[in-house]
């Protein structure tokens, strides 16, 4: 198996010296994020881009300057010249493409979160394993400037044992994915925003061993899920922390995150509003941001491109973001039982 | 004009300088006498307030002297005796918060005020800080619908003195921060809590008797959803004391309170960074009304009872983290 994969590795290096993409899902993170991305990576060719929407399929590959496009993933999986497979779908469908990509023969980074479902999660690892072949999901926070600073402060000692953190992520409702008002599909505000700030503090505080969660459907009863949910997390080393994931902000509002971090030797906080270096005012909107020529995304895509051309562990691997799931999950199951939930979790939480 | 003649009953919570200064500087408020049990605090506060009439003995005081009205501003534990004493001889009241550190002596101290015909505040400041009364304001015409979550934070550094004293505290963070943002959310939803899930965290100072980090989720009667980091985890060199922090989520809207953020920047050769304060004066707004409520005959705007209510959410936090599950409101004992 070990002489495969660094044969695989010699092929694709020494074939082309570039690293054929497929991008399946051409919705928000694929458009703004992560299909420019790959367009900034020297070492990247992007040969197809795929949306089961004709029209968006069409258009990304006419804005990305890419020669193939089609509506049926499936198309891509039969494809033999494709190194790796970017799926960019609403999280239902993640398991499954992510399985047939590895399957034929391709890397795969994948959307956060993992999937919605534990044993898909096990099978999207488990089969990524036995073909030799990198696997990421895309956390990228753990590629986020300000957040990685933050890790290395807390890592260098900044401040001492962390003991007491906060996070929040907040925006308007996402009505650009209606998937989202879908349990089923997204599991809603916690499951698909929050599990940013949950997977980072697993990276810098550890495991975590017990959650607590109060909130669910507040606002759009349309929707079967939550919109709003605040949680209290325990981890292994005893640290607390109060997470916040909400949708219920009005039209319009800035998108938010906040966190701060209290050890035994000082305090850190950031503010996306306050590091912002810049503002920009339009006709009722305000956009704040620290722009970077390499932002958190193509840092994170350029890492797993990195670890197919070298061979290495991928920062994010299927067995960690299954661990993320997990606490996000436990949160689900807390509000809907109204009493803490202890980790790991014996059963799926979303049928 | 009537001038209200004060006694302030103990100088050993931090709040008790600024009080004393607020008496000092109200055209309608005089400090006329003054207690402390700890001799160098009564030395040093009679010298700062130039008050002739100091006592170490809170019952001699309340015998002699021709007051309308007291501010009890002790430790927590000693609140009870002072309250009630006080109560007994007529006099009006403001007590610093958190009311008392059990049910039974809250209880004990409304019933007195009540028996005794006498005005119980509590020192909920807050109730009294221009931001935050604006926000009562706004939800109450409506502003942001119906309110169904409020995320709060009163964060501090660690007060030092006996504030983590389990005797004279009743307990550490929990018991200091708790009660200010639960009071605000039990005012801005008009409803009580109805459950409190808790969990103290490990010690950032581990050299300390009580807990100084802790964080609280509660549900309201009515559905509303809460949260509050009573945490003192601010460093000593943090620029600011600490915060009073509220997101508001409305059907129609969310507010954003940062209370105190009103700060000049400042670090010079004497200083590293600091924030200098310049926003509203709630101790002094606070005393400015409670005189009010006297004069109209008015139950205060942060009674005993709401002290009670509020001290009833602190003392579930510390049941739910023993419990480690969900406490359900009201509490016996």
């Amino acid at each position: 198996m070990l002489s495969f994969i660094l044969l695989n590795a010699g092929i694709f290096t020494g074939r082309m010296g570039k690293i054929k993409v497929a991008v399946i899902g051409c919705g928000f993170i694929a458009t703004a994020e992560h299909l420019p991305s790959f367009k900034q990576l020297e070492d990247v060719e992007i040969t197809a881009v795929v949306d089961i929407i004709e029209e968006r399929a069409r258009k990304a590959a006419e804005t990305f300057k890419v020669s193939k496009w089609y509506t049926d993933y499936t198309k891509v999986i039969e494809m033999k010249d494709i190194d790796v497979v970017d799926v960019c779908t609403p999280t239902y469908t993640h398991c499954e493409i992510t399985v047939a990509a590895l399957k034929s023969g391709k890397h795969v980074v994948c959307e956060k979160p993992i999937a919605l479902k534990l044993k898909e999660a096990d099978e999207m690892i488990n089969t990524a394993k036995k073909e030799g072949l990198k696997f990421m999901v895309a956390h990228c926070l753990r590629f986020w400037p300000e957040y990685v600073r933050v890790k290395d402060l807390v890592e260098s000692g900044a401040i001492g044992e962390p003991r007491i953190a906060r996070a929040y992520r907040q925006s308007s409702f996402p009505a650009w994915a209606p998937w989202h008002k879908k349990l089923e599909m997204g599991g809603g505000v916690f499951i698909d925003m929050s599990i940013h700030d949950v997977d980072f503090l697993r990276w810098v505080l550890g495991e975590v061993e017990e959650v607590y969660a109060q909130g669910g459907v507040l606002l759009y009863k349309d929707s079967t899920a939550p919109d709003y949910v605040h949680a209290l997390l325990k981890f292994k080393s005893g640290a607390i922390a109060y997470v916040e994931g909400s949708w219920i902000m009005p039209e319009g509002f800035p998108f938010t995150t906040y966190l701060e971090i209290a050890g035994t030797k000082g305090l850190l906080t950031v503010d996306n509003h306050y590091t912002a270096s810049l503002k920009v005012f339009k006709k009722n909107s305000c956009a704040d941001y620290t722009p970077q020529t390499e932002d958190a995304y193509f840092l994170e895509l350029k890492h797993f491109i990195e670890c197919v051309k070298e061979d290495k562990e991928p920062l994010v691997t299927g067995e960690e973001a299954k661990k993320t799931l997990e606490v996000v999950l436990a949160a689900l199951k807390s509000l809907k039982e109204g009493r803490p939930v202890k980790l790991p979790l014996s059963e799926e939480v979303i049928p | 004009m009537k001038v209200y003649r004060f006694a302030i009953l103990s100088f050993a919570h931090i709040h008790a300088w600024s009080y004393a200064r607020v008496l000092k500087e109200l055209p309608n408020a005089e400090l006329v006498a003054i207690y402390d049990d700890n001799p160098e605090r009564l030395a040093k506060a009679a010298e700062i307030y130039k008050v002739d009439k100091k006592y170490s003995d809170y019952y001699k005081l309340l015998e002699k002297e021709d007051i309308d009205a007291v501010i009890v501003a002790s430790e927590n534990a000693k609140h009870h005796d002072l309250v009630i004493a006080a109560a007994e001889h007529g006099k009006h009241i403001i007590c610093e918060k958190p009311l008392a550190t059990t049910l039974k002596d809250a209880d004990e101290m409304v019933e007195a005020a009540k028996k005794h015909g006498v005005k119980l505040q509590t020192a909920f400041v807050m109730r009294y800080h221009e931001t935050t009364v604006e926000v009562k304001r706004l939800i109450d015409r409506g502003e942001i619908g119906e309110i169904l979550v409020i995320t709060t934070t009163n964060h501090g550094k660690y007060p030092g003195l006996w504030f983590a004293d389990p005797k004279l505290a009743g307990g550490g963070a929990v018991m200091d921060h708790t009660v200010h943002t639960a009071d605000l959310m039990r005012w801005y939803t008009g409803d009580e809590a109805e459950t409190v899930y808790a969990k103290i965290g490990v010690n950032i100072r581990p050299e300390l008797p009580s807990e100084d980090n802790a964080l609280i989720l509660l549900k309201f009667r009515k559905g509303v959803l809460g949260s509050i980091d009573c945490s003192w985890s601010r460093p000593d060199n943090w620029p600011i004391w600490g915060d009073v922090y509220l997101g508001i989520f409305g059907t129609e809207g969310y507010i954003l309170v940062d209370a105190f953020r009103s700060c000049i920047t400042l670090a010079s050769k004497r200083e590293t960074l600091k924030w200098v304060y310049f926003g509203p004066d709630c101790d002094k707004e606070m005393i400015r009304d409670f005189i009010k409520c006297i004069e109209e005959d008015k139950e205060p705007r942060a009674s005993g009872w709401d002290g009670r209510q509020a001290l009833e959410i602190a003392l579930a936090a510390y049941e739910s983290h023993k419990k480690g599950e969900p406490v359900k409101l009201p509490l016996s004992y």
